[in-house]
């Protein structure tokens, strides 16, 4: 997301007079939404350390980040390959899978856990980009349908979760790492593991946006975004740029998929697919196409659900996530960070 | 006139080859369907389900021909995956394959969805594992047996599994939380109105949907207040994550934690973690373990290798035993004929008979004789709605990682 683009076409706008907004609306399109977001989750937050007590509200936040963390970091990669590639990966879930189960093989073998995470990311970069050889980039150039794009990604998902399962079997898996222990932070409480992935992700996401917003490669990718065909005019090698967002993407699943699994402690073959709904939630609210957005978004499901358990009962929780959801894109259509284009 | 003479020829052979036939009665060929859960949330149980079927397939066919009575049995299986549109896919294909009794499911919307969209119409029964009450909202026109107490008798043995620990259930505070599902739901309710009618108090109930990607929130409510007791009506494969939650509170005693059938292993899976597991108690369907019936089903199940005991293994062998027999009697393998015959077979005031002499039971049944088939598990002598009598429970204890029975309780009483 650019704050800067997004201040300079709303002054830009409202400078030409012409369809430009009166001057208070103006001056409130000024601050970006991450502004109006932040205000927003932070008043929420006073409001509820004034009605549930600082120790109930504080500890459901906390929790809520860590499911923001889970959320966010899954999100990013499904967003990306979306600013792109306008394709709405629905396998993106099981590349999260696939890129455990391959951590947990290469562990069999006698590999450390983090070394094999490591290796895994790689071998799951390596199969997204085999896909987009074998299966995108043909579509791609037979100018494939949104809609066949979307039922062919459905269709790869089940092919990469009944493979995990053929090889793997079905059965539970356990991660092997201590899900048990927590850290305390004054009266409230946190999984060390929760603790790390929160960390990780946040991290993980600052770096992506930051690599695409300052470096080369970053660029040739919001260009082909943009524009592919103006793209390979402005010889960018789009071929190569679609090539490293897959890696990229790839990657991010992988450690994803390991992230939580070690969080959560055990995994079964469809846990990817699982998530991927909640997944989408964050990337769709976040405004898709967007890394930040997957953050925010990430944040604001997180939240939405946990803090909505001081009030009714837990079962609510999915319902409330998502009529969240369709609160926010009825008020910002295109997401919290959207575009009139989606961009990355 | 060729034709004539090559008709009445194939007439003539077709008469010698099917002589023999007539001579000997038609020996039944009987197919056992296994709705097996061996992906889904209640993947442990598969493979135990599994060999319980086998090892009764295998037996019954000895015995029948131990007692000269031509019925072979023969099992075929399909994976129900915990989903009810996968199991009727899964109990589709096995009754196209000319599955003539159904073992199986364990999850009762897997049940219900097998009974609306096949099994009713075609009159093929199906022996759930699944406990809720739920099952029995439906009009199942007599073709769904259980071999397992329900749920409703499940929530009693609880109810006495938690005044065995607490003393009393006076003013004691239990805090509740179940998995979203039928299950949870019947044996929770069930549980909380039986434990205010002692006079203990409840809180709760904490409800989740076993999809969410944390369960922290949840936990922290189970354990808020203090209370003298938790009960956890949940499934393995979530359990693995909650019980990391529960840990995670800091406030969590699991020795004050019950759990019902669905969450009692033989050994504590490796996913659980042990601080989750560790003291708790529990309640499932129990089989009288002293009998000789338990002997021989016990020795089959060491002889055969492979998996250990798992809950309601018993209760599935013996739908298989009453299946055959109930193909005995009405000597074909069709469907309906054994709907219309299990009673026969489990009929209150007939001669008893048991494992131990299962082929004369066979015989009795293939002579046309009602009897009382006594299984593993205890007494069926099914009520108007299917469910047995037997009501006896285990109330066991998880120590070091594996469970140990510490009483078994008849739960009418």
């Amino acid at each position: 997301m650019q704050p800067n683009d997004e201040m300079s076409r709303s002054e830009s706008e409202a400078r030409r007079g012409g369809d430009a907004p009166p001057f208070l609306w103006a001056g409130w399109r000024r601050l970006p939404p991450v502004v109006y977001l932040a205000l927003g989750l932070l008043l929420i937050l006073l409001l509820l350390f004034a009605v549930a007590g600082p120790v109930e509200a504080g500890q459901s936040t906390l929790n809520g980040l860590v499911g923001a963390g889970y959320f966010a970091l899954g999100a990013v990669g499904l967003t990306l390959v979306y600013g792109v590639l306008r394709l709405v990966n629905f396998a993106h879930g099981d590349m999260l899978t696939f890129g455990t189960y391959v951590t947990l093989a290469i562990t069999s073998l006698g590999v450390p856990f983090w070394p094999a995470a490591v290796l895994a990311m790689i071998v799951t970069a390596l199969l997204a980009v085999l896909i987009d050889r074998v299966m995108w980039e043909p579509m791609r150039r037979a100018r494939t349908s949104t809609l066949q794009f979307f039922l062919a990604a459905i269709g790869l998902a089940m092919v990469l979760r009944y493979s995990v399962q053929f090889f793997a079997g079905s059965q539970v898996r356990a991660v092997g790492l201590d899900t048990t222990s927590s850290v305390d932070i004054g009266p409230w409480h946190l999984g060390s593991l929760q603790f790390v992935v929160m960390l990780v992700g946040l991290a993980t996401i600052l770096l992506t946006g930051a690599g695409l917003r300052y470096t080369r490669l970053g660029k040739e990718m919001r260009a082909v975004a943009d524009n592919i065909a103006l793209a390979e005019v402005a010889g960018i090698d789009t071929r190569r740029t679609i090539r490293i967002t897959w890696i990229v993407a790839g990657g991010l699943a992988a450690l994803a998929g390991i992230l939580y699994a070690t969080a959560i402690g055990s995994i079964n073959p469809n846990f990817g697919f699982t998530i991927l709904l909640s997944l989408f939630a964050a990337a769709v609210l976040g405004g898709i196409g967007n890394a930040y957005g997957a953050l925010a978004g990430g944040i604001v499901i997180g939240l939405a659900q946990e803090w909505s358990t001081l009030f009714f009962n837990p079962r609510w929780k999915p319902a409330i996530g998502f009529a969240i959801l369709i609160l926010t894109l009825i008020l910002m259509p295109r997401g919290i960070f959207g575009r009139r284009k989606a961009r990355i | 006139m060729r034709k004539t003479l090559a008709g009445a020829a194939f007439a003539a052979g077709l008469a010698m080859a099917l002589a023999p036939m007539a001579a000997k009665a038609d020996p039944i060929n009987l197919t056992i369907g296994k709705l097996l859960e061996v992906t889904g949330p209640l993947s442990e149980t598969g493979p135990s389900q599994d060999k319980a079927i086998k090892l009764a397939v295998a037996y019954a066919n000895e015995q029948a021909a131990k007692a000269g009575v031509p019925i072979v049995a023969k099992d075929i299986g399909a994976d129900v995956q915990g989903d009810p549109q996968a199991a009727l896919s899964a109990a589709r294909s096995l009754v196209d394959q000319g599955a003539s009794c159904l073992i199986g499911p364990s999850i009762t919307p897997e049940s219900i969805a097998i009974a609306n969209g096949l099994t009713i119409r075609k009159r093929v029964t199906i022996w759930p594992t699944g406990t809720s009450m739920r099952l029995r909202t439906i009009k199942d026109e007599g073709t769904i047996f259980r071999t397992v107490p329900p749920d409703s008798l499940q929530a009693y043995a609880l109810v006495a599994a938690v005044i065995d620990k607490l003393g009393s259930a006076d003013g004691k505070l239990v805090s509740v939380i179940y998995r979203n599902e039928p299950y949870g739901e019947g044996l929770a309710k069930g549980f909380s109105k039986a434990w205010e009618a002692k006079g203990g108090k409840i809180q709760g109930p904490v409800v989740f949907d076993p999809a969410q990607a944390t369960f922290d929130s949840e936990a922290g409510q189970v354990v808020a207040n203090n209370p003298d007791a938790y009960v956890i009506i949940d499934y393995p494969d979530t359990y693995a994550k909650l019980g990391a939650a529960l840990v995670r509170t800091g406030k969590f005693d699991a020795s004050k934690a019950f759990v019902a059938d669905a969450l009692a292993f033989s050994t504590v899976p490796s996913n659980i973690p042990p601080q989750a597991t560790e003291g708790m108690r529990g309640t499932r369907g129990g089989t009288p373990m002293g009998t000789d019936a338990y002997k021989i089903f016990d020795d089959l199940w060491r002889k055969a290798g492979g998996v250990e005991h798992f809950s309601l293994d018993a209760n599935s062998f013996d739908s298989t035993t009453l299946c055959f027999l109930a193909a005995a009697m009405a000597k074909s393998s069709d469907p309906a004929a054994i709907t219309s015959h299990i009673r026969d077979v489990t009929s209150p005031g007939a001669p008893k008979f048991y494992l131990t002499n299962l082929a004369d039971a066979i015989k009795a049944v293939y002579g046309g004789q009602k009897i009382d088939y006594i299984g593993v598990a205890g007494t069926f002598e099914f009520a108007e709605n299917g469910d047995p009598t037997v009501s006896l429970f285990d109330i066991f204890e998880y120590q070091k990682g594996k469970l140990v029975v510490l009483k078994q309780i008849d739960a009418t009483k």
